[in-house]
C-alpha cells in the first residue's frame, strides 16, 4: 500500500484507490453497529448506543437514529460530529424541497442529494470526506418503503436489509439467513432485527438503556413514525427472550 | 371635438390600484377567550373589484395548538405560509419540540424584518395555546413590528371595520363556544361593509383538548 498518495484526498493511488475514503470507512467499522430491515408492511432501524460514562447526561434524544423528516428516519455510524453536520444539510433539503413543490421529498432523491454532497468532498476542495456512513428508511407514494445505505464515498444502493458500523460481516451473515425471500412483516423484522442486535453487540448483558430502535410504518395510510422508548425496547427483548440475557465476552 | 386623454395610471383594464395590500382583499381576526384562543378568516380571493375564488381561506395551522393567519397580497400568503412550515419544521426537528406562540411570533417578526426594504405584503395575525396551555395573540405589520395584545388582534382590509366590531362584542373570559359566537360575528358585520373581503368565512377555535374549525355562509356578494 503506497503512503504518497494518502494525504491527498482528491487524487487516485497508483491501484485507482482514494485512500482518504477508505480511512474513512475504516473509522466507521470501529463505531457501534446500527442495521436497517425492510418489512412488507414498515420498516425498522435499530442501533447500539456506544454508553461512554454513568456521569453522561443526555439532553437530546438519541445520537444513533434521528428523524429527517416525517416519511424518513435515519440512523448513522461514525463520527457524530460530522452525522450532525450531514443530519442538518439533509433535513434543510427535505424541506426545501417540500417547500418547492408542495410534496414530500422522494426516498431516494434526498439520499442521492446527501450522496452528492459526500462526493464532492471526494473530489474537490481538499477537505476529508465524512466519516459517517447512513442507513435512510423512509416511504413515499410512488415507491413505498424503502431501504437505503450510504458511505462516505457518496455511494448509495437499496436494501432489503443492512448494517453499518462494527461487526457488519457476522451481522450480514445473519440478516441474508434469516431474511425471507417473500418479505417480513413488520413484526418479524422487529423481531430479527433485535436478535441480530443481541448477537452482535460486545456487552455481556443486553438493556434497552444500550439500544435506539425505530419503526415507520402506515396506519390509515398516513405514515406513522415510532421511536421507542426503553420501557418498549425492554418488552421487545422480553418477547425474544433476550432481556438480562448474559452473553459470553467475544 | 377631439377629446384629448390625459396621461393617467390606468392601465388597458382601466383601473388603478392605490395600494398593493389591497389587490387581493381579506379580513383576519383573533381573540382571546377563558383559557381559549380563536382564529378567524375570510374565503375570498378577488383581484382588485372581480372574485376569483371563495375557497382561499387566510388562516394556517404552524402547530396542533397554533395559527397563523395571513391576509394581504395572496401570492405572499401563499410564500409566507410555505415559507413558514419550512422555519416550523426545522424548528421542530432541532429543538425536538414544538415551538411556542410567542417563540413564532419573533420567527415571524424577523422574516418580515429580513425584508425591511422590499416587504412582504401580509400583516400576520397569530393566536395559540403556550405549552402551560394559557392563551397567546398577536399580530404584525407588513415589516415585523409585533403589537401584543390581551384582547384580539385585527388585519386586513377590513381592519377598521373589525376594530369597531371587536371593540364592541369582545369580553373577557368568553368561554369557547360564546367566543365563537363573538368572534363569528365580528367578522361577518365586519366584512359585510368591505368589499374587498367576505364570500364565506371560517373560524377555528383552540382549546387544550381540541381544536376545531367551521366554516361559516355569509352573504356571497
Amino acid at each position: 500500500m503506497s503512503r504518497r498518495y494518502d494525504a491527498r484526498t482528491t487524487i487516485f493511488s497508483p491501484e485507482g484507490r482514494l485512500y482518504q475514503v477508505e480511512y474513512a470507512m475504516e473509522a466507521i467499522s470501529h463505531a457501534s453497529t446500527a442495521l436497517g430491515i425492510l418489512a412488507k408492511d414498515g420498516l425498522v432501524i435499530a442501533a447500539e448506543k456506544k454508553v461512554a460514562s454513568k456521569l453522561l447526561d443526555e439532553t437530546k434524544g438519541g445520537e444513533k437514529i434521528y428523524i429527517i423528516n416525517d416519511n424518513m428516519i435515519c440512523g448513522v455510524a461514525g463520527f457524530t460530529s460530522d452525522a450532525n453536520i450531514l443530519i442538518n444539510y439533509v433535513q434543510t433539503a427535505a424541506q426545501q424541497y417540500l417547500y418547492t413543490y408542495n410534496e414530500d421529498m422522494p426516498c431516494e432523491q434526498l439520499v442521492q442529494k446527501l450522496c452528492d454532497l459526500k462526493q464532492g468532498y471526494t473530489q474537490y476542495g481538499g477537505l476529508r470526506p465524512f466519516g459517517v456512513s447512513f442507513i435512510y428508511g423512509g416511504w413515499d407514494e410512488h415507491h413505498g418503503f424503502q431501504l437505503y445505505h450510504s458511505d462516505p464515498s457518496g455511494n448509495y444502493a437499496g436494501w432489503k436489509a443492512t448494517c453499518i458500523g462494527a461487526n457488519t460481516a457476522s451481522a450480514q451473515g445473519i440478516l441474508r439467513q434469516e431474511y425471507k425471500e417473500e418479505g417480513l412483516t413488520l413484526q418479524e423484522a422487529k423481531n430479527l432485527a433485535i436478535k441480530v442486535l443481541s448477537k452482535t453487540m460486545d456487552t455481556t448483558s443486553l438493556g434497552s438503556d444500550k439500544i435506539e430502535f425505530a419503526t415507520l410504518e402506515l396506519v390509515n395510510g398516513k405514515v406513522v413514525r415510532r421511536i421507542f422508548g426503553q420501557p418498549e425496547i425492554d418488552a421487545l427483548l422480553k418477547e425474544n427472550n433476550l432481556l438480562n440475557k448474559t452473553e459470553e465476552a467475544k | 371635438m377631439e377629446y384629448r386623454v390625459p396621461n393617467s395610471l390606468a392601465s388597458l383594464s382601466g383601473t388603478v390600484h392605490k395600494s398593493i395590500m389591497e389587490y387581493n382583499g381579506g379580513a383576519v381576526v383573533a381573540m382571546v377567550g377563558k383559557n381559549c384562543v380563536a382564529i378567524a378568516c375570510d374565503k375570498r380571493l378577488g383581484v382588485q373589484a372581480m372574485t376569483i375564488s371563495t375557497e382561499f381561506p387566510k388562516t394556517f395551522q404552524a402547530t396542533p395548538k397554533t395559527y397563523i393567519g395571513l391576509p394581504g397580497l395572496a401570492t405572499d400568503v401563499q410564500t409566507l405560509s410555505e415559507k413558514f412550515r419550512f422555519k416550523v419544521n426545522m424548528y421542530k426537528l432541532k429543538e425536538e419540540r414544538e415551538i411556542e406562540p410567542r417563540t413564532l411570533a419573533h420567527l415571524v417578526s424577523s422574516t418580515l424584518y429580513e425584508r425591511r426594504f422590499g416587504p412582504w405584503f401580509v400583516e400576520p395575525v397569530i393566536a395559540g395555546l403556550d405549552k402551560e396551555n394559557r392563551p397567546f395573540i398577536c399580530s404584525t405589520d407588513l415589516i415585523g413590528c409585533i403589537n401584543f395584545a390581551k384582547d384580539f388582534v385585527v388585519s386586513g382590509t377590513t381592519s377598521n371595520q373589525l376594530y369597531g366590531m371587536c371593540e364592541s362584542l369582545w369580553e373577557p373570559d368568553l368561554e369557547p363556544e360564546d367566543l365563537f359566537e363573538t368572534i363569528s360575528q365580528s367578522l361577518m358585520n365586519a366584512v359585510d361593509r368591505d368589499c374587498l373581503s367576505g364570500w364565506g368565512a371560517q373560524v377555528t377555535i383552540i382549546t387544550p383538548d381540541q381544536v376545531i374549525t367551521r366554516t361559516l355562509k355569509s352573504r356571497q356578494d
